[in-house]
């Protein structure tokens, strides 16, 4: 029994840990399956997290704190398309500096406002769902129904995102786009509006991610909050082979190795603790050593030259 | 006419329009802001001497980012594998003679500590094909709470009451080479490397292979190089440089290992490297541009004028700004505006 709910306990968790992770790698999914890597969505997450939680102090409401995050991850993934899609810039280079910009603006933004004033705001945050009041049923409540709205909707984007792609006419067209660019152009559809569309509704993926962090996961905003996050969204992506609902199992994944590393290191005192925070990054390192080489979208990280190479 | 409507233009407005907007949002004059920095950096002596200090390690880094850049590899992790330099260098200084020998020997711990560290990624990529990006960041992570263990743990000091390390021996510090200030001999050492990577960049063949990987990776296998096998080099020696750059710092600064003596200094360097374009004989230049930012900025931030984070805006807007200026000459005139 005990280990039942040991394990119910770390599933549940997991979980929670993983959907920051989940919600960020299915943006990342989008926009490289259109064709363009975004490595700063690190960035995107922190100025998400900073924005939920103003937005939540401000306005009362945890909802609408997710709506501006959303909306300020939209706008951070928009300047890395403008960059990279429509200067046609080096896209690694522009995500570093987009990386730059999310680690300062929310940063800045938390210093102006939040951090500013000595008290700790009171933070209008989501709470757990008790979905058909089952969440107190031992094993299986915590993990099916105990948890946030945000892990509910994060598992139907999740297989919205994979509809689209198996299933839509929209879907073949980001895939046209990120494999067969100048095939798509010449089917008349405009490849850098795609593309930009992706990583726009990408970065708002990814605003969400950040959001969860601060206002359902944790109450409260902290500089660099995100942990690397946004790096192990990537990695997700890459090992899930650009499939949505194989990155959400990944993240998954890393979400259990932290849920287990804060349970084992609570029952283990005399091991410093500093070797189980280490536990996802090992994990990370070493899935990105074995699920690496694959193929990935064709014309990933090119930008489109209609008539060019 | 046509010239002010292009959208590289669009992108210069809109970053200066964001730097120039943060600083109004906090309720600051940005041409206050621009002056008081200035002021403190360049006319100030601590002002000046704080950025000439911090000049060494980010040039130092800088040359390991333009090699490995170059080389399409991209080391985000320098400030992981500047740690392990640091740790592998103070951890074996006991044994260490003094003198001039102990201090190279102490720095070439540091180097092939971050050698090491920057290898297990160049490794992962070299043989699995992992990607860089991810495993040099999170061996950042890993590198953090490592640190964090170690100088609570078996590297802290005999007194046990601050997470830091006994210093090491004064026989193993860089000489002071100003008499009055805190410059040392590590400028020395910054030079040198300068000298060095430019000499292997221009003249040597590894650095003209280091272009073609970076440039062509299937024209590089079709000349016999193996791509990949360069490319996880490159990670160890960009993490040497990194190691390089904590064994400088502590030996001429700290003199003990302690938790965040190099701040983001490795995601710093990136800015640096990448705003002259990979050059590594314009890296210090720029180290000592983004130095005096830094001082500048610090000391606006302590008059609680505008919030120190400023600076990393500051840095993503250089890097953007750096994008769209290289994007102009190389664009297609016609037909590339087309969309978007």
């Amino acid at each position: 029994m005990d280990e039942i709910l040991f394990v119910s306990a770390v599933l549940a968790a997991g979980i929670r840990l993983a959907t920051p992770i989940m919600l960020a790698a299915l943006g990342e999914t989008l926009g490289q399956r259109s064709g363009v890597i975004n490595v700063g969505i690190e960035g995107i997450m922190l100025v998400g997290a900073f924005v939920a939680v103003l937005g939540a102090v401000e306005t009362g409401s945890p909802w609408a704190g997710l709506a501006l995050a959303m909306l300020a991850g939209a706008a951070m993934g928009a300047i890395h398309a403008y960059f990279s899609v429509v200067l046609k810039a080096e896209q690694i280079v522009a995500g570093i500096a987009l990386l730059f910009l999310g680690i300062g603006l929310s940063g800045y933004g938390y210093r102006l406002t939040l951090g500013a004033s000595g008290t700790a705001a009171a933070i209008p945050g989501f709470r757990p769902l008790d979905v058909l009041g089952l969440a107190g049923v031992p094993g299986i409540g915590p993990i099916l129904f105990g948890q946030q709205a945000l892990v509910y909707l994060t598992f139907a984007a999740a297989i919205a995102m994979a509809w689209m792609f198996s299933s839509t006419r929209l879907g073949v067209i980001v895939k046209a786009v990120g494999e067969y660019p100048a095939a798509a152009a010449s089917a008349g559809i405009g490849v850098d509006r795609v593309r930009f569309a992706c990583v726009s509704v990408g970065g708002a993926l990814a605003g969400a991610g950040g959001a969860f962090l601060s206002i359902a996961h944790l109450w409260g905003f902290v500089e660099g909050m995100t942990a690397g996050r946004g790096f192990l969204a990537i990695a997700c992506v890459v090992l899930a082979r650009w499939s949505p609902l194989a990155a959400i199992a990944v993240a998954l994944l890393f979400g259990i190795a932290d849920a287990l590393q804060i349970r084992v290191q609570s029952m283990m005192p005399g091991v410093p603790y500093q070797f189980f925070v280490i536990a996802p990054y090992l994990v990370a390192i070493a899935a990105v050593g074995i699920g690496s080489r694959t193929a990935m979208p064709a014309a990933l990280g090119k930008p489109f030259r209609p008539g060019g190479r | 006419m046509t010239r002010l409507n292009r959208p590289e233009v669009y992108g210069i407005v809109f970053v200066v329009a964001l730097v120039v907007g943060a600083i109004l949002v906090a309720g600051a004059n940005p041409f206050e802001v621009a002056r008081a920095a200035v002021q403190r950096a360049l006319f100030t002596r601590a002002g000046f001497l704080e950025a000439l200090l911090r000049t060494v390690p980010l040039t130092i880094m800088g040359l390991g980012i333009a090699l490995s850049f170059r080389a399409g590899v991209f080391n985000i992790g320098m400030d992981g594998q500047l740690i392990a330099g640091s740790a592998l260098a103070v951890a074996l200084a006991p044994w260490l003679p003094g003198g001039a020998a102990g201090i190279a020997l102490f720095l070439a711990l540091g180097i092939a500590g971050g050698a090491a560290w920057g290898g297990i990624a160049g490794l992962i990529k070299a043989r699995l094909g992992g990607n860089e990006i991810i495993t040099t960041i999170m061996l950042t992570y890993v590198a953090t709470q490592l640190l964090s263990w170690l100088v609570r743990g078996p590297m802290q000091e005999k007194m046990r009451i601050i997470p830091r390390s006994d210093p090491i021996d004064a026989a193993l510090r860089l000489p002071v080479i100003v008499e009055g200030t805190r410059i040392h001999a590590g400028f020395l050492v910054a030079v040198l490397a300068v000298v060095a990577t430019a000499f292997v960049v221009r003249r040597g063949r590894y650095g003209f292979k280091l272009d073609v990987v970076g440039q062509n990776a299937s024209a590089a296998a079709y000349a016999g190089m193996n791509p990949a096998a360069i490319a996880g080099m490159v990670l160890a020696v960009s993490g040497g440089f990194a190691g390089l750059a904590g064994a400088v710092e502590i030996s001429g600064v700290y003199g003990r290992l302690q938790e965040g003596f190099a701040p983001g200094f490795g995601i710093s360097a990136i800015a640096v490297a990448l705003v002259v374009r990979l050059n590594p004989w314009l890296v210090p230049v720029s180290a000592l541009g983004f130095s005096l930012l830094y001082a500048g900025l610090g000391s606006v931030a302590q008059k609680a004028l505008v919030p120190f984070p400023l600076i990393n805006i500051i840095e993503g807007a250089v890097v953007f700004l750096f994008l769209a200026a290289s994007v102009m000459p190389a664009r297609v005139p016609a037909g590339a505006k087309s969309d978007g």
